[in-house]
């Protein structure tokens, strides 16, 4: 391989990263809860919003204000669930997931509408002394900020797993995404379960959104494009498979990188769609998920 | 032919795993043309699985289905009901913002002889008056109740003409005066000509319509026989034993 | 009782008398544009509804064939191509992009044919505006002969093409089959009925009629940029308007249509901005509170017999 194509797959892997950790969230929410947040794109970008203020205002490392993103998110993503979700919990699965949908993509043109009266349509971005600086493997850069965003968002994920597999919390919300009749049966507080997945969907969006501020610009309308994103990445790595889902994060993102560069950038997303179709066709569960 | 005649439904070997679970095991058995055929066993052992299988809701993993000799085992459910295989849900599962009518009327249109509309709608309305929701015809299907939706059930299935009529748990949930008026509704069915197959619970009732049972066990089969012999078997018993209505049906 | 059977067809063929008379007793462009708004979000709202609301699937890229005919109708119509041909053009490839999409996420259950849809609109949204990013101007020859009338001619026959469509939907056997599908899949696979060939007839009849109604827009549109004819605001007008008026009714789209455009010019606020606020929010309560819309308001209050 030249290192042209390496510095491409380099790229992939980075911004992969971030797709496989802004699917994570939405993929929690829709195993445990079976509904679809379509907005969950508005609300990474919300993620990014509080990283830009924080920066803006007290010059605030965006990777401190992760630590900020996370909470006001779960807040948010919990006032969701509880405004207009939770309406839907007694619903059939079909329903549920029809009419999260619906709800979702108002709601997705609601939060984009109300972030541009907020801040306004253009991009901003947060530019710390560091932005610039690369390390250099002979022929290949790798951006030191990106390298760390994706390290973060590995940690993220790692604390998320032991989140969901060593704490009473977190096994009561594997329970429920299992088996929710044989949950609520064993005495588990269904309500507050899905109250607190929802929120943690939302959080993960949150530092999703921080970690997007660190290389790429914010604007009110970049939400459908990481819902799309989140999207592809889960029905390419099975639902409800946390590394899976990272993984595949990281493949859309190189294919992406990589199919730019030989088709041209005009046509990088398309490989996106051709992909979700081929998976469809071929491999309904997913690519990483055990059959 | 009568080769055909006699194995008018067959399943060959049939094998389902969900996941890790095992569910139906290398069932096998035929239905000959006319007969009932009972489908018994308890709770978990497989029934609902084999049905589903024969309606073809559920792809085998392994063995066949075939209907007067002919193998339907990769036919989607639509096309078998079009060949003659209806069959009703054990949870009804009415077509819920539909009058009762037009839940009879689509299976009349799209079942195994064609029908214009008005045919059709004519059917529908005599087939709602077989099962005695004559009086609810323009009701939505979510305000009946749930015996109304049981025989709405019926009337839907039996709309699509079919050949074999598979039936899970049509008298569970009923009182016995109910009991009595579903059997009576079972016994015109057959008379009519249709084959049926039976999942039920109701050991009494068993024994007063089937001609034959196959008995499930943790997705196999274990016995096959008139009522009378397969259901005093001790293996079968001792399947049931626990349950009260089975043992009141084995003291009868 | 249900409304089409109250207005009997002799109405509805007075109606379309008078809507086809527009244009012969007025040339006020504001009336004629305003007709031809309100004509060309029926079609959008009914080519919408007749996969959403008669069999229950969610589409979230309508915007995606809607803009796949305005661009192919629009390039071969100023490329020299006759109108009717350019616009079967363009219907043809809305049509064939929807068989795309549908065949392989209509055969699964769950969320994937939202998600399809979805990818297929914001994908075709930046790859047309990467491909084709200078604005789309008629030139000189074309503005000279340009009039209103036979655009609100067109839009009048996509709306009442659509209205057929879903009129149809309503009453044949495939409409039943359709209900069926929407209502239970198990269901009306036991009934006999092939969903999934149901789904996706309805699906590419759906886009079909997108495709038209956006090349309808593309002949009438003097100046846009080829990726406003994707933007996703032409999904949710089309889901709003069709939530308003009624889902899955056949008179819920003009209902809804009427309604929409009436509130937009009532609310005439300065920022477009402020009327996506308020009307996602409205359609936020309408599916969560009102899921039957204008049409269900109707026959409640006819049921008690205002
Ligand atoms: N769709 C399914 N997915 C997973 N397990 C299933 C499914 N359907 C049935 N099972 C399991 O298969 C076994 C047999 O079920 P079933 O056929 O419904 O039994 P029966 O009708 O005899 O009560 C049970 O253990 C049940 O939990
Ligand atoms: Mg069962």
């Amino acid at each position: 391989m030249t290192s042209i194509h390496v510095q491409n797959a380099v790229f992939g892997l980075l911004i992969g990263g971030l797709y496989g950790l802004g699917a994570v969230g939405l993929s929690l929410v829709f195993g445990v809860l079976t509904m679809l947040n379509v907005a969950h794109g508005e609300l990474i970008m919300l993620g990014g919003y509080v990283s830009i203020w924080l920066f803006t205002l007290w010059r605030l490392d965006p990777f401190v204000s992760v630590l900020v993103a996370g909470p006001a998110l779960f807040i948010v993503g919990a006032g969701l669930f509880w405004v207009l979700f939770r309406r839907l919990i007694h619903f059939t699965e079909e329903h549920k997931i029809k009419n999260s949908i619906l709800i979702g993509f108002g709601l997705a043109l609601v939060l984009q509408t109300l972030a541009i009266l907020a801040w306004e349509a253009d991009e901003r971005a947060v530019t710390p002394s560091y932005a610039g600086e690369v390390l250099a493997l002979g022929g290949v850069v790798v951006p030191l900020s990106r390298l760390a965003a994706l390290v973060l968002a590995f940690v993220v994920l790692g604390g998320l797993h032991l989140f969901l597999t060593h704490t009473r919390q977190g096994t009561a919300i594997r329970a429920t995404a299992e088996d929710e009749q044989g949950a609520a049966l064993a005495g588990i507080p269904i309500g507050r379960v899905y109250l607190i997945a929802f929120g943690l969907g939302s959080a993960l969006a949150g530092v999703a959104g921080a970690l997007v501020s660190v290389s790429e610009a914010i604007s009110p309308a970049i939400g459908l494009h990481w819902t799309l994103k989140a999207l592809i990445v889960i029905v390419l790595g099975g639902m409800g498979n946390i590394f899976g889902t990272f993984v595949a994060g990281v493949f859309l993102g190189v294919v992406e990188s990589m199919s730019g560069f030989l088709f041209g950038n005009a046509y990088r997303e398309v490989v996106g769609l051709a992909i979700f179709l081929i998976v469809l066709s071929a491999r309904p569960q997913g690519l990483f998920a055990r059959s | 032919m009568s080769g055909d005649r006699q194995r008018l439904l067959a399943a060959e070997g049939l094998t389902k795993t969900f996941g890790g679970l095992r569910a139906v095991i290398d069932v096998s058995f035929t239905v000959a043309e006319g007969e009932i055929l009972g489908l018994v066993g308890p709770n978990g052992s497989g029934k609902t699985t084999v049905l589903n299988l024969i309606a073809g809701a559920l792809r085998t993993d392994a063995g066949r289905v075939r209907l007067a000799g002919r193998d339907i085992t990769r036919l989607p459910p639509s096309t078998r009901t079009r060949l003659g295989i209806a069959r009703t849900f054990q949870l009804v599962r009415p077509l819920r913002n539909l009058s009762a009518a037009d839940n009879v009327l689509v299976a009349r249109l799209y079942g195994r002889e064609r029908a214009d509309f008005s045919a059709a709608r004519s059917d529908s309305l005599r087939l709602l008056d077989l099962v005695g929701l004559r009086g609810k015809a323009q009701m939505l299907a979510t305000r009946l109740t749930l015996t109304e939706r049981k025989r709405l059930e019926i009337a839907r299935a039996l709309a699509t003409q079919p050949i074999v009529l598979l039936l899970d748990e049509p008298l569970s949930g009923l009182n016995p005066t109910e009991v009595d008026t579903a059997l009576s509704l079972l016994r015109t069915i057959r008379k009519v000509g249709i084959t049926l197959v039976i999942v039920e619970h109701n050991v009494r009732a068993v024994r007063a319509l089937c001609d034959r049972v196959v008995v499930l066990n943790s997705g196999r089969r274990v016995v096959e026989g008139t009522p009378g012999e397969a259901l005093s078997r001790p293996e079968v018993i001792e399947v049931y034993l626990g349950t009260r209505s089975a043992r009141a049906g084995f003291d009868a | 009782m249900t409304v089409p059977r109250l207005v009997p067809p002799a109405l509805i063929a007075c109606g379309v008398v008078v809507l086809g008379a527009v244009p012969l007793f007025t040339s006020s462009r504001s009336l004629l544009t305003w007709g031809f708004l309100i004509l060309l979000y029926i079609a959008l709202a009914q080519s919408w509804n007749l996969l959403g609301g008669f069999g229950g699937q969610v589409n979230l890229g309508h915007a995606a064939f809607f803009g796949l005919g305005a661009l192919v109708t629009r390039m071969l119509w100023l490329k020299g191509v006759p109108l009717v041909l350019a616009l079967l053009a363009g219907t043809a490839g809305a049509s064939l992009a929807g068989l795309i999409v549908g065949a392989p996420s209509l055969r699964l259950h769950g969320p994937y044919f939202a998600i399809g849809t979805l990818a297929v609109a914001e994908i075709l949204r930046i790859t047309a505006g990467n491909v084709f990013p200078e604005v789309s101007t008629l030139p000189a020859r074309a503005l000279a002969g340009y009039h209103l009338a036979p655009r609100y001619y067109l839009a009048l026959g996509a709306a009442l093409l659509t209205m057929l469509a879903a009129w149809r939907f309503g009453r044949s056997r495939f409409g039943y089959g359709l209900a069926a599908v929407r209502e239970d899949e198990a269901v009306a696979e036991a009934s006999g009925v092939h969903a999934f060939r149901h789904k996706l007839l309805a699906f590419v009849v759906s886009s079909a009629l997108a495709g038209l109604t956006g090349g309808v827009f593309g002949f009438y549109h003097v100046s846009f940029y080829p990726q406003f004819a994707f933007s996703p605001l032409w999904t949710f007008d089309a889901l709003l308007i069709t939530f308003l008026g009624g889902v899955g009714a056949l008179w819920g789209p003009p209902l809804g249509a009427a309604f929409f455009l009436m509130l937009r010019e009532a609310l005439a606020f300065r920022l477009l901005e402020v009327h996506v606020l308020i009307f996602g929010i409205l359609f936020i309560i309408i599916v969560l509170a009102f899921p039957g819309g204008l049409v269900e308001g109707w026959r409640t209050l006819a049921r008690r017999g205002y």
